[in-house]
């Protein structure tokens, strides 16, 4: 029994592995490329390099503005991520802990905010922004991504009704108050969410495209997905240069998918049994 | 007294959420509809109300219905091809053996970067040219001519789906993955007492209780599909003609490229009714299978 139990194992290992090749082989290929050069790459796409050279790195750093793009995904992603946990956290706070008519009809009315997808508000959104001046502005768009906090408002809200209601009544005795309660005993308990709240916003807003292709125009204000987008243009012929542009920027993502893994599965399967 | 300064309290905390939601996604909603039924070009104040014109103007315009049917195509195509590989392939990650956690990891990687570095990527190995990746592999292993890829209309609907299918198929197998690890072992132990097969086990344990995870998994898959932009728009720029227009691509092409605001606003109307009526349908059907299952 133990015996075809373990070969079994092994024949799963001999199957995966072709697949797996495949479905790496999109990464080997470019990583492997960024170190030919342009002849190299353009004659044997797919084998090691004949001569590893390692000037694309250096060239994409001094060519591009590859750092400053970094700075403004990394300002960009974090201001918003920060503004949508706490909005949403905020609101989630009076839903759950003080219903009435009122908390009952903002929850249905942010409710169909789920079914309203961005692009049907595009248009009159990218008025409103010239309107307001905030196109060609980070800051425009940090405003913009934030309206992504009625999505976490709804994981809190969920998760929030778990926090028994006796804490926050205790404090109200103590004579704690509303805004009190929430950040000194609410929100400290909340940080499960939290970590899959920000995980995903993070996610979504470092890598989204469109907004910034719509909102930013100076290529001072570029993001790295903008980057990649424009320098598509550029190195048309180079491809060795934008594949490693393409490398430098999938670095931070592997980091944070080292790091993040484990929460990143969990938020998917808490996400996934609640709903 | 006290109760309303409470209650004011309690209120301040809805109050941005209120505001940023209103304002950027009610707001403009409303006034997509609103303009949808105007002449209004985003630039001249005097606009006129044409009335349902625009929405008739739809079904005459190539790019837009062709977008509608290559989003529909891309959006059935994709929540298909995923549901087939994902469960499958979840199975198989549950399994202990040797190479799992790397498989697991190599799966569910692609479903990290942005879609539009993804689509960069594969668009060096589908380059329609003799020295694209595939066309040079598929000419030295089978002598098979250069293939274009990304430049035949059907070929190229098709790339999309299977570049859109290798990013987010392992991610959708975790969602799976979790199912599969909260069915409790005895029901496997008991099945198998009772002479049960493995795949009789598959059939009437865990199929029926991976019906869930489906509903969850193929609503992710319908709504994200119709919002599909950036894998089209980075491989094949939508190319051949419309034929890889996604619903996105055109209502910014039509509304803030060409200015025609009336048109592009109906558009994005018909837009939210269709990701309203898919996603209706899609949650009661499979709801009403679930309760069918179990």
């Amino acid at each position: 029994m133990k015996k075809t139990f373990e070969k079994r194992l092994w024949i799963l290992d001999i199957i995966m592995l072709p697949a797996g090749l495949i479905a790496f082989f999109p990464f080997y290929l470019i990583i492997v490329n960024t170190f030919k050069t342009m002849q190299d790459a353009a004659r044997s796409p797919m084998a090691l390099p004949s001569k590893w050279i390692f000037k694309n790195y250096i060239q994409v750093f001094e060519e591009t503005s590859i750092l400053q793009s970094f700075w403004n995904s990394f300002i960009i992603t974090v201001c918003s991520v920060v503004l949508i946990v706490l909005i949403g956290a905020m609101a989630a706070y009076p839903v759950v802990f003080n219903a009435n008519r009122l908390t009952r009809f903002a929850m249905l009315y942010l409710l169909a905010g789920f079914m309203i997808p961005f692009q049907a508000t595009l248009i009159p959104l990218f008025q409103l922004m010239s309107d307001l001046h905030l196109i060609d502005k980070i800051s425009g768009l940090i405003i913009l991504y934030t309206s992504g906090s009625v999505f976490v408002f709804f994981l809190m809200t969920g998760y929030m009704k778990s926090i028994p209601r006796e804490l926050p009544e205790a404090a109200v005795i103590d004579g704690c108050s509303v805004w009190g309660i929430f950040w000194r005993i609410i929100f400290p308990l909340l940080k499960p969410i939290t970590i899959t709240s920000i995980i995903f916003q993070t996610m979504w807003i470092w890598n989204d495209f469109l907004a910034p292709m719509l909102f930013l125009n100076s290529s001072s204000k570029s993001t790295l997905v903008l980057q990649i987008y424009k320098a598509k243009g550029e190195f048309t012929v180079d491809w060795p240069m934008f594949m490693t542009l393409t490398v430098i920027t999938l670095v931070p993502i592997f980091i944070f998918f080292i790091i993040m893994q484990k929460h990143i599965v969990k938020g998917i399967a808490a996400g996934a049994v609640k709903g | 007294m006290v109760k309303y300064v409470r209650q004011l309290q309690f209120l301040l905390f809805l109050l941005p959420i209120l505001a940023i939601y209103s304002l950027f996604t009610i707001y403009p909603l409303i006034k997509s509809f609103f303009l949808s039924f105007t002449n209004f070009d985003g630039y001249t104040e005097a606009y006129d109300f044409i009335g349902l014109k625009n929405y008739v103007r739809i079904f005459s315009d190539d790019a837009i219905t062709s977008a509608i049917s290559y989003t529909l195509f891309f959006t059935f195509g994709k929540a298909l091809l995923v549901t087939l590989l994902a469960i499958p392939l979840a199975m198989i990650l549950d399994q202990k053996f040797l190479t799992r956690n790397i498989h697991r990891a190599i799966f569910f990687f692609p479903s990290i970067p942005s879609g539009l570095l993804l689509a960069y990527i594969w668009g060096f190995i589908l380059a329609p040219i003799g020295s694209g990746v595939l066309n040079s592999v598929l000419s030295e292993l089978f002598n098979i001519g250069p293939q274009p890829w990304l430049s035949a209309p059907l070929l190229a609907k098709l790339s999309t789906i299977v570049v859109a299918t290798w990013a987010i198929t392992g991610w959708h197998a975790v969602l799976y993955l979790a199912f599969l690890q909260s069915i409790p072992k005895d029901y496997y132990e008991a099945a198998s007492i009772d002479g049960a097969n493995r795949l009789q086990q598959i059939r009437f344990i865990t199929f029926p209780l991976l019906a869930p995870a489906m509903t969850v998994s193929v609503m992710l898959l319908l709504t994200g599909g119709l919002k599909v932009f950036e894998i089209p728009f980075a491989l094949t720029k939508g190319g051949p003609g419309y034929e890889t227009y996604s619903i996105t691509q055109v209502i910014v092409l039509r509304g803030i490229s060409e200015t025609q605001y009336g048109l592009a606003s109906a558009m994005s109307i018909v837009f939210f009714l269709i990701v309203l009526a898919i996603a209706i349908f899609q949650v009661t059907v499979m709801q009403r299978r679930e309760q069918g299952i179990q």
